[in-house]
């Protein structure tokens, strides 16, 4: 019965949320009703979806299961931290639902993209600037739009945009600028991303756009001394930066030791670290810790408030979802023919592996805290929307194009 | 071409992730513990209240320490503030308190390591070492003087008793009211005396020196002892400057002379009083149930004059009154120190037992032969020398009296610490003391032999039945 049930990767989805939803709704009293409305709501979305891939060969069938899954891990555990944050999840979900079958088919049967560089640039240099200009301040950083009484978060959005760009000056023609050699061009326009993130101080940000800018042109360009000198000039800014930029110096401090600063800098990761230590390896059980003592828990940290209640064998679970996410966007791009696609396709899998690694390496205190969002478990709009985006465009490419590639 | 890289990649990716997840394995692994015992920690005192504390009893099983509604309850207010600690929420814990948090919360077993079983709303009891009866007597005789007594079984490592004063209440309540006055105290009731504090040892560190002495056959001399000697320039003199005349070594310790021993330890120079200190335990530290403070030697070598005051328990050599006593356990037991605990064993509500420590060698500081000599130098002493308020009738006690001279002498008179280390019986000795009385004004002789010739009496009696 069991196996049987497993053979169908769907159906786990729907164990787990039963099981999830029903445990969070007997756990509390008086039982909250929501909750089941929450639990239902995801799972049928989930499942339709998954059904509609499955029954119209829209492409590869577990990439939209792995992020369901995330979702469904990411939605307990908000319902879990304030219902109110959880339905709202639930309401982003089926926007992002939405928004993922328009990505899916805008970019399956409109084959323009790749002509768009400079539009995506040109895009995007536009909402950095409408960032500062009307923008408010939330955490410190000044990178929110408010729209109506909507938040929105343009450096998401921004992230797609780059990855096409990217895509779009490696693997098309591209007229002589400046008089330089091209890779040079491409660096330069892409720093001009990053400075834009320097600007916001959205470290995090800006060290996954030069991981992905910098994986992608080891993958496609043969320059190998462009590649070192790429390094090095980075590797020297940043060491600059640690030495003169006290935000990044405290980072650093923080991260080598929490402790010393307890109460201050060091509140945050070590209010994580607790969070980790009291769930131990099968976690405390959901609803029986205290995540609520994590700062942040339902955005950046909320890594440490699975692990808290789930372990950290939930916590590996979580991180082997997204390898095998990567590992089969990774997998889709090296069956596709050279080409946009490819690129796209790639540019996106290793984005979301940096994405994971940056935030969860923080964490747990691998490396240096920077506070960027879990991709498809954090709460938020722009996040989840712009990660489906992401996945429709990845679930579009891996369908193939409907006219053979024309290269 | 493109494809080989993006296979490289995905290795560098995989072992990206892999590293995730083998930092948080090891990160659970290894350093949980430590991160969860941060007093920073808010879930401590969330998961504190709900388990019922676990009690701590005497060794033959009268509560000291227990919680009752959430409240901790220390059943003879002071007697164990340096021995059991408090807990409290604001001020925090301290002693065994704190360092057996996780059994007294029923925590720290194989299985909650894995998060599974668990022990439910109670902790674990654990049962010390401590003789109530003993540690009620040894505060009793200590009385208002400012002072130390420890006592210990030198055949197991067994702490019989350990007392301060002064000390304080630490019930939660009276530590509120009275924090800020304990903490600025210039009494320093808060200080453990007994394993925080440190005292030049005096005359008691002779003991030391003896050792080394007999290990370089230095114990056939015989000395015209006139009170007074003068090496390296410096003049030493006896206790109250009394001329001893014609003595040999035995003697020389027994009536505990400056001139013997200023002379020997001149002789011996510095690094070998170091090396034979250390074998003792000074300079050194080790896990005990309760933190304490390493007693030191003093640490650079110096010249005739400096090594004569080194032999003599002065210079810049300090010790704990704990220390000393663990020297005495070292000549009563044939020369072995016994690792001293307090905690003997954690048991939980259904009287399974869940820890319990056993006697473990700790250092051997001098052979048996040397160890029996020294033995019969410190029953001289109380037989026949300045340890003579010791004397029982039917306990033959083993023991050596010091008077150290510290940082007040030349600017208050009669400010001297008094010190009397001990074993007894002799021949099969059972107990070990120190008894320390901080600037006391007397003499080790007269002020503290007669507080440890009482514990020891009352000690020796129950245990022969009497």
């Amino acid at each position: 019965m069991i196996s049987k049930l497993a053979k169908h990767p769907i159906n786990m989805i729907v164990i787990i949320n039963t099981l999830a939803f029903l445990l969070l709704f007997f756990y509390r009293t008086p039982p909250n009703y929501q909750i089941l409305f929450v639990g239902v709501s995801i799972t049928i979305l989930s499942v339709i979806t998954y059904l509609a891939i499955s029954f119209f060969n829209l492409g590869d069938r577990y990439l939209f299961i792995i992020a369901s899954m995330l979702i469904s891990i990411g939605v307990v555990m908000l319902c879990r931290l304030d219902y109110s944050m959880g339905i709202a999840q639930v309401g982003w979900y089926l926007i992002s639902v939405c928004v993922f079958y328009a990505a899916y088919i805008l970019y399956r049967y409109i084959n323009i993209w790749r002509f768009l560089k400079w539009f995506y640039f040109g895009l995007s240099v536009f909402l950095y600037i409408l960032t500062q200009v009307i923008g408010i301040t939330i955490n410190g950083a000044k990178n929110w739009i408010m729209i109506g009484s909507l938040s929105f978060q343009p450096s998401e959005i921004i992230k797609i945009l780059f990855i096409l760009f990217i895509a779009a000056r490696l693997t098309g023609n591209n007229k002589k600028l400046f008089n330089l050699p091209e890779n040079y061009t491409t660096a330069l326009f892409s720093f001009v991303f990053m400075f834009f993130l320097i600007l916001q101080r959205e470290w995090g940000l800006t060290l996954l756009y030069f991981l992905t800018y910098f994986t992608l042109t080891y993958i496609y360009d043969d320059d190998k001394i462009f590649l070192l000198a790429n390094a090095l000039v980075t590797a020297a800014v940043g060491a600059i930066g640690s030495l003169t930029m006290h935000h990044i110096a405290i980072r650093i401090k923080t991260w080598r030791n929490p402790w010393e600063d307890i109460s201050n800098t060091g509140y945050q990761i070590t209010q994580s670290l607790f969070a980790i230590a009291s769930g131990g390896f099968f976690g405390r059980g959901i609803g029986m810790g205290n995540p609520d003592f994590i700062p942040q828990a339902n955005s950046d940290f909320i890594f440490s408030a699975i692990c808290e209640e789930m372990g950290i064998f939930g916590g590996a679970a979580v991180i082997l979802l997204y390898f095998i996410f990567v590992y089969r966007g990774i997998k889709i791009a090296l069956l596709l023919p050279e080409g946009f696609d490819k690129c796209v396709a790639l540019g996106i899998s290793i984005m979301f592996a940096f994405q994971t690694f940056i935030i969860i390496g923080g964490v747990i205190k691998l490396i240096p805290l920077t506070g960027i969002t879990m991709p498809f478990v954090s709460s938020g709009g722009s996040s989840l929307v712009t990660s489906f985006i992401s996945l429709g465009i990845l679930q579009a490419v891996s369908a193939g194009r409907r006219q053979a590639n024309d290269q | 071409m493109t494809n080989k890289r993006i296979i490289r990649t995905l290795v560098v990716l995989s072992f990206l992730f892999i590293m995730l997840i083998v930092y948080l394995t090891y990160f659970v692994v290894f350093q949980r513990e430590a991160v969860m015992q941060s007093p920073y920690n808010k879930r401590l005192w969330a998961y504190e209240e709900d388990i019922e504390r676990g009690t701590i009893k005497d060794r033959s099983g009268a509560v000291l320490a227990y919680s009752q509604e959430g409240k901790r309850i220390y059943e003879y207010g002071p007697l164990y503030c340096h021995v059991i600690g408090y807990n409290s929420k604001i001020y925090g814990k301290t002693m065994i308190e704190s360092k057996f948090n996780n059994l007294l919360l029923g925590r720290g077993s194989v299985a909650e390591v894995f998060g599974i079983g668990g022990s439910g709303k109670s902790g674990y009891d654990l049962t010390l070492t401590i003789d109530h009866n003993l540690q009620s007597t040894a505060k009793s005789k200590l009385g208002s003087r400012h002072g130390s007594v420890v006592a210990i079984n030198p055949k197991t490592g067994e702490v019989l008793a350990l007392v301060n004063n002064p000390d304080f209440d630490p019930n939660d309540s009276v530590l509120a009211k009275k924090w800020t006055e304990l903490t600025e105290s210039k009494d320093s009731p808060l200080l453990p005396r007994a394993t925080g504090g440190l005292y030049p040892p005096g005359s008691t560190f002779k003991i030391i020196t003896a050792a080394a002495a007999i290990e370089n056959g230095l114990d056939k001399e015989e000395y015209l002892d006139t009170g007074t000697v003068s090496i390296g320039g410096a003049a030493f003199d006896n206790y109250g400057k009394k001329a001893n005349g014609r003595i040999d070594f035995k003697k020389a310790f027994a009536l505990s002379s400056n001139y013997a021993f200023c002379t020997l330890g001149a002789k011996l120079t510095s690094p070998v009083l170091r090396q034979t200190a250390q074998r003792f335990g000074f300079d050194k530290t080790f896990d005990f149930d309760i933190d304490f403070t390493r007693s030191r030697f003093q640490a650079k070598d110096t010249d005739e004059a400096g090594s004569a005051a080194l032999a003599i328990g002065q210079g810049e050599t300090l010790a704990t009154p704990f220390q000393m006593a663990l020297t005495a356990c070292a000549i009563a037991n044939n020369g072995i120190i016994m690792k001293p605990y307090i905690v003997q064993r954690a048991e939980d509500k259904n009287g399974s037992i869940v820890y319990e420590k056993r006697p473990q060698q700790l250092y051997t500081a001098v052979s048996n032969d040397v160890a029996a000599k020294i033995k019969d130098l410190m029953v001289e002493t109380v037989e026949n020398g300045t340890g003579k308020n010791a004397k029982i009738s039917t306990i033959k006690v083993a023991g050596k009296t010091g008077t150290a001279e510290n940082e007040l002498k030349g600017k208050e008179k009669n400010k001297d610490h008094a010190w009397f280390v001990c074993f007894a019986p002799a021949e099969n000795p059972q107990i070990a003391v120190a008894v320390m009385l901080e600037y006391s004004g007397g003499s080790g002789g007269e002020l503290c032999a007669p507080i440890a010739r009482d514990i020891i009496r009352q000690y020796v009696k129950k245990r022969s039945g009497a």
